[in-house]
């Protein structure tokens, strides 16, 4: 009967254990930063409707922002290596991703804005694109988060699931 | 399982405003008791930062969740009403409330609210650096807390 109670328990010890890892959600967050210019237009529409929807950020000739990049990761912590997903490849994943957007004119040198408005919406949309598809090579961790900030005031989460 | 696309977009705006935390009965002693500094009788102020989320579908056209402009209209008048003033001398809502970062939030949320409708998911007042305030409808808050 105690040695039937003493294997009940340690089942029920088992499934603790596996209950308390599996109601911790585990995220890993690294930024980058990077520098272009834009300006939002809509070739479809006239001048005036650009100018009147869009301001100035109509400008002919573009504008600028320092963006600040935040991608979030979720996943498993490996038990030898202590991680979600090694810090060096996410960096490497960033930085190969923000190669057509860093010091570029998004409209003119990013073939994805070609026919796209450059918005932070539209352009968190297209990282998020970008980034899954560098990390499914990855079957321990997946996007979780992108977050972008145009400016220290201004920034726009995207996520899908 | 059908993937859904979530996207949200966080603006910031900022004021400066000037207030004192005190029951109006109660003497300048018992007013200390509850509120410490905060009921110093002279005011005292802070640099506020409202952060105001919106939530939505990108449209196709503009790219945008919102408008910004638009957003900008809103929050002008409500930001120049509490900039620069001594809030519960200057601005008649907090005549009767007190003045605090829970009390703002509810305040700003209440203002804006109609115009923004469902777009509107989340404000995040932060008084200094070190404390902040939320305000949101759980039921239409689409983070995992």
């Amino acid at each position: 009967m105690e040695v039937v109670q003493c294997a009940n328990y340690a089942i029920l010890l088992a499934f603790k254990g596996v209950f308390e890892l599996m109601g911790f959600k585990k995220l890993l967050t690294k930024k980058m930063e990077f520098s272009a210019s834009h300006r939002y237009w809509n070739e479809d529409w006239s001048e005036e409707k650009n100018l009147s929807v869009f301001g100035k950020s109509a400008g002919p000739y573009g504008h600028g922002h320092n963006y600040n990049l935040e991608v979030t990761v979720e996943g498993e912590v490996d038990a030898e290596t202590g991680m979600i997903i090694n810090l060096v490849e996410l960096k490497s994943v960033m930085a190969e991703v923000l190669v057509d957007f860093d010091h570029k004119h998004l409209n003119k040198d990013n073939p994805h804005f070609k026919d796209l408005v450059p918005t932070t919406e539209n352009i968190a949309r297209v990282l998020w694109d970008l980034l899954e598809e560098k990390l499914q090579g990855n079957p321990k961790c997946s996007l979780y988060r992108v977050r972008l900030y145009e400016t220290q005031d201004l920034y726009v989460d995207y996520w899908r699931k | 399982m059908k993937i859904k696309e979530y996207v949200s977009l966080t603006k910031t705006y900022r004021f400066s405003a000037g207030h004192r935390l005190y029951i109006k009965s109660l003497s300048d002693e018992d007013n200390f008791k509850i509120f410490d500094t905060c009921s110093n009788p002279n005011g005292h102020g802070h640099d506020y930062a409202i952060q105001v989320q919106l939530y939505g579908e990108i449209d196709p056209e503009t790219g945008m969740i919102y408008s910004l402009q638009e957003l900008d209209n809103i929050m002008s008048p409500v930001i120049d009403e509490l900039d620069h003033k001594r809030l519960d001398i200057e601005v008649p809502y907090f005549e009767n409330a007190q003045p605090t970062g829970e009390n703002i939030a509810s305040y700003i949320w209440n203002k804006i609210k109609p115009s923004l409708n469902d777009k509107l998911i989340h404000i995040k007042l932060s008084e200094t650096s070190k404390s902040y305030f939320e305000y949101y409808e759980e039921d239409n808050y689409p983070y995992e807390c």
